[in-house]
């Protein structure tokens, strides 16, 4: 392990050495559209990031603000995720509870997450819990179905399906001020505690750090209503505690010969009960989940001339966890297993326009994942992966066509038994816009995409119920969309409407199969989903400094199993697909105070593969009200919000039988100076 | 003379015809006190086991002599509750029905008629909290076997555990023959894994000791008693199929591997067996059902299929369960999709004709008991 550790080491210190400096402002293009309210219409130059959400994407692409997640009351990732059209979030309840975003029904699998540019990867599980991650640093949060719009990005991401982008807040300093500071504090229902502490810093002209800090803790042992036939009870979560540390520390170094290199630290720590399934008659649940991430990333971005730009990432990263539950049918009493993952991983790309509209962008990614764990018969497997996209963009009068052609060669080598074949796969996508008219933004879109996912670690090597003779899971996404948006009257800053078609097929979809053993893992399932996103923003400035933006986003999906013909379920909708869902979200801000509403709707859905009534979920719709408002002082500003969560105290599982809190609240108070 | 004792006879006969009316009318053969429904005399009820997490277990009722529809969810129809989650074994005692909740960890005494007359949970047992698994029963006791090693005796009728037995590890089939009791011990579940074992308790129901443990092939699951003889399956993951094997109580407990077997059951003097194997030499891999029998009188085994006429599908399909109606010989075979939808039952005639397939209400029927 230690050869790739220097290795790793070594790519950061050359990048380090060879990088030039640049300043960071950026001017974006004045097409966006966020599900929030911090875009406008209109040329502006602003310090933050530019959003990747855009009307000429020819992929579709949704985002939300950090601003707008706090002035919406959204209280974690996935309750963000949830409201981007096309994606069915998996939220076993609670603060802790896993929770796993699928897009356009696809599986959680097939969604690959990037946090600040460079891919984070589960190869044990296959699935990332994107609970885990804290909404305290996150100034930007977009979902690009098929991949991103820029080019330079690592060939991992190129490779997904649909790629869900973290983008975390870079220091930012008022005037000559050389350091800011951030403590805040959240406080709710449920024990809930989080305190957050941030200190930005500034060394030189060059230089900028971050360092971010958050504990949270909370008993989540909230009330249900547990409804069994005749009998309607009130009961608690129980065994649902979870304390989390989280910490961040970024160097920002702006090179002098405008290249950029960024530099992370991230650990992140919990302990949390499992409360499992809500199991009538037996309350008792004695499982705990430990968890240690810890990685270190650097990213190096560089425009050396016009024409050349380049991009170069390296990472490792350590997972640990460890699972225990106590009973008498364990040896001893109690049972735990421990699992190690490390991932060393390097990204280099490189972006080239030789002509006028026309850009040709050239990804190579080297991964390397160790997994350890002590369940019996893991043969401790080593993954290397060479994943290479070569993509290219020309736009020329109303045409905009992207394609790309992303190559992947995995090998694996285990300790015991034999190892899977090796796996080399080719895979195109092509998307094209058109701009009718230059004066009006008015686009239409049609994308194809081939993709897959390989195995993970669990599918293939499990204790018998792994099967290493699995091939990837293939899918083909199809696209035909059409952007709009413009600004009606002078008040109204922008009206921006999205509405895609889209058909998607999943092939040998890897499911658990029974056998006369056991269960084991198979290449078995055949999906067809069909479905349309209908995404709407607009925003006002109106008189006395009121602002006002609504947002919403709705859903039509039928996700189809097609796996067999002879059985009860052939032609019926996946588990846990409405067949609408939809939300929207309105903020209105005014000089004294900030309003924020918001709505979740989901209609009924089966939560067994047989569509019979016996197996359906309620529809819900969740509502949240917030009401907040920042006071500025001579040197420092105090924001103070309240939040009203479920406020019609809804009770609705997302998974049966793994209930959500009814109505809660929060309260959160924050100081900047 | 002859017409007076012509009219005579009638009279007795009318008489006596009148009284058995009456004796049918005012002593019903089962207790369907509670019912909300009118069940026929002869009743098959259908346990089952639901999925995992998903409180979906059931109990269908049916019919045998097809003169009542079919109930899905007759328990919830007549408690007004759900029977909860992952049911593992139901057994008909005394004119009652006793099922076990493997995961809401319960025991629960129904009448005839599905209504609930009373019910025992364990967890607040430290002895039991890891599930009750299977059930026999004599001499007005239930004894149940419990994932944690331990064997409780029950009342049948208060359902009051009255003593424990503290023997191996993860518990799972038992048989009641000629008072003794046989338990399989299965496995245990370590940091390590998996140890399977290779032990079948006797267990004297006289004294409620351990008296005796057999060596079977590793990891005993199914325990049955047929005509004076307990049979077990072990599910040794080493061997081509699982094993069937026959315990001989006259012959000093001695064990005898007959063949290989998934699912077996008792009836007609005979012991009706499936072996099922899964073909992985193409894809999509298939399961591959031979049905056979094993002549407990004569000890031979007939490697004919005992089905005429299955349907096609029969062939391939996971059978999860498999029972012999004791009145009218009937076989029945429960297929599962697991967790895709309910399973089926397939019936056919004592001579193995095949008489109709019905969908059982529920996913994995994992066992049945006949009032006939």
């Amino acid at each position: 392990m230690g050869k790739y550790h220097h290795l790793l080491l070594s790519f950061l210190t050359i990048i380090a050495a060879v990088s030039p400096l640049r300043g960071h402002s950026e001017t974006v293009v004045p097409d966006t559209i966020t599900t929030g309210t911090e875009q406008k219409v209109g040329e502006v130059t602003v310090t933050a990031r530019k959003s990747p959400v855009r009307v000429s994407a020819a992929m579709p692409v949704q985002a939300i603000s950090g601003e707008s997640m706090s002035e919406l009351g959204i209280q974690n990732m996935a309750d963000a995720v949830r409201r981007f059209a096309g994606t069915n979030v998996r939220d076993y309840g609670g603060i802790g509870g896993l929770k796993t975003v699928s897009v356009r029904n696809m599986g959680a699998e097939h969604t690959g997450v990037s946090y600040d540019g460079a891919p984070v990867s589960n190869c044990q599980g296959g699935q990332i819990d994107i609970g885990r991650f804290s909404l305290d640093n996150v100034s930007m949060l977009s979902l690009a179905i098929g991949q991103s719009e820029d080019m330079l990005q690592p060939a991992k991401l190129y490779a997904s399906a649909a790629v869900l982008n973290i983008i975390t807040a870079t220091p930012e300093f008022e005037g000559d001020r050389c350091s800011a500071f951030e403590v805040q504090m959240k406080g709710g229902s449920f024990g809930y505690v989080n305190p957050m502490v941030r200190w930005w810093q500034k060394i030189g002209d060059r230089v900028r750090t971050s360092l971010d800090g958050n504990f949270m803790r909370a008993d989540g042992n909230y009330p249900f209503t547990l409804v069994n036939g005749k009998h309607v009870t009130r009961e608690r979560r129980s065994n649902s505690a979870i304390d989390s540390w989280h910490g961040e520390a970024n160097i920002y170094y702006d090179m002098a010969d405008g290249g950029e290199l960024q530099v992370k630290g991230y650990y992140f720590y919990s302990k949390r009960g499992l409360p499992g399934a809500v199991t009538l008659y037996n309350p008792i649940s004695t499982e705990t989940l430990w968890d240690k991430n810890g990685f270190v990333q650097a990213k190096y971005r560089k425009e050396f001339t016009p024409q050349w730009r380049f991009l170069a990432i390296g990472k490792y990263n350590y997972g640990w966890n460890r699972d225990r539950e106590y009973g008498n049918r364990f040896e001893g009493g109690m049972y735990q297993d421990f699992h190690t993952q490390n991932e060393y991983y390097l990204s280099a790309s490189a972006e080239y326009k030789p002509a006028d509209g026309l850009s040709i962008a050239l990804a190579q990614d080297g991964i390397i994942n160790k997994l350890k764990s002590t369940i019996g018969g893991c043969p401790f497997p080593t993954r290397y992966t060479s994943l290479t996209a070569l993509s290219a963009r020309w736009r020329h009068g109303i045409l905009t066509a992207n394609g790309t052609l992303s190559g992947t060669y995995v090998t694996e080598h285990v300790k015991s038994g034999d190892k899977p074949e090796d796996l080399k796969r080719l895979i195109p996508s092509l998307a094209l816009s058109v701009q009718p008219w230059s004066s009006e933004m008015l686009f239409f879109r049609a994308m194809y995409k081939s993709t897959f996912r390989t195995p993970s670690f669990n599918d293939l090597y499990y204790d018998r119920i792994g099967n290493r003779t699995l091939r990837p899971e293939r899918a083909n996404e199809y696209d035909l969309g059409v952007t709009w948006s413009r600004s009606f009257f002078p008040a109204m800053d922008y009206f921006s409407v999205t509405f895609d078609g889209y058909f998607n097929n999943v092939n040998d979809k890897i499911v658990a199969f029974p056998t006369t053993y056991a269960w084991k893992m198979a290449n078995f399932g055949k999906v067809h989903i069909t479905g349309i996103d209908i995404t709407l923003a607009t925003a006002f400035s109106l008189p006395y400094n009121v602002n006002l933006a609504l947002s919403a986003a709705y859903t039509w999906q039928r996700a189809l199993d097609l796996t067999d013909k002879s059985s009860k379920n052939y032609k019926a909708q996946l588990p846990y697909t409405p067949e609408h869902s939809g939300n929207a979200g309105v903020t209105v801000k005014t000089p004294w105070l900030t309003l924020g509403y918001s709505l979740v709707g989901v209609g009924k859905r089966y939560y067994l593969a047989q569509n019979i009534p016996v197996n359906e979920i309620a529809g819900y719709v969740e509502q949240t009200l917030t009401l907040g408002h920042e006071f500025k002082f001579e040197k420092c500003r105090l924001g103070l919000r309240g939040e009203i969560i479920n406020l019609a105290d809804k009770q609705y599982d997302v998974i049966k039988y793994y209930p959500m809190p009814g109505r809660s609240w929060r309260l959160v108070a924050n100081v900047k100076f | 003379m002859k017409i007076k004792n012509l009219f005579s006879l009638l009279f007795v006969c009318a008489v006596g015809f009148a009284a058995v009316s009456c004796s049918d009318d005012d002593d019903p053969k089962w207790n369907d006190d509670g019912s909300k429904v009118v069940l026929p005399e002869h009743r098959m009820f259908i346990l089952n086991e639901g999925s995992f997490n998903l409180n979906n277990a059931c109990i269908e009722f049916y019919a045998p002599k097809k003169d009542a529809d079919i109930i899905d969810d007759i328990f919830y129809k007549q408690n007004g509750v759900r029977l909860g989650d992952t049911a593992q074994d139901m057994i008909g005692y005394k004119g009652n029905i006793y099922v076990a909740v493997y995961r809401s960890n319960y025991l629960a005494k129904l009448n005839a008629a599905c209504v609930e007359e009373t019910r025992v949970s364990f967890i607040g047992d430290p002895d039991l909290q890891a599930g009750i698994r299977y059930m026999a029963a004599e001499d007005g006791y239930i004894y149940a076997s419990f994932h944690g090693g331990v064997v409780a005796k029950i009342n049948a009728k208060t359902l009051q555990v009255e003593a424990k037995l503290h023997v191996g590890s993860n518990l799972e089939g038992v048989a009641i023959e000629d008072d003794n009791l046989y338990v399989a011990n299965s496995y245990s579940q370590g940091e390590s894994g998996y140890v399977y074992f290779t032990d079948v308790f006797v267990i004297d129901l006289r004294t409620f000791t351990k008296k005796e443990t057999l060596t079977v092939v590793k990891n005993p699951n199914d325990v049955i008693e047929e005509d004076d003889k307990v049979f077990v399956i072990s599910h040794d993951y080493g061997r081509e199929s699982y094993v069937l094997q026959m315990i001989d109580p006259a012959a000093n407990n001695s064990v005898k591997e007959l063949c290989y077997a998934t699912q077996m059951a008792g009836g007609n003097d005979m012991l009706y067996i499936v072996d099922s194997r899964t073909d992985y030499s193409s894809k999509p891999w298939t399961a591959h059902n031979t049905f056979s029998t094993y002549n407990i009188k004569t000890g031979k085994l007939n490697q004919t299929s005992f089905l005429k006429n299955a349907p096609v599908e029969l062939g391939t399909a996971s059978i999860y369960m498999m029972v012999v109606d004791d009145e009218t010989g009937d076989i029945y075979l429960g297929v599962t999709h697991y967790a895709d939808s309910n399973g089926e039952m397939y019936r056919f005639k004592k001579d193995g004709t095949f008489v109709e397939k019905f969908d059982c209400g529920g996913q994995n029927p994992r066992r049945a008991v006949f009032f006939d």
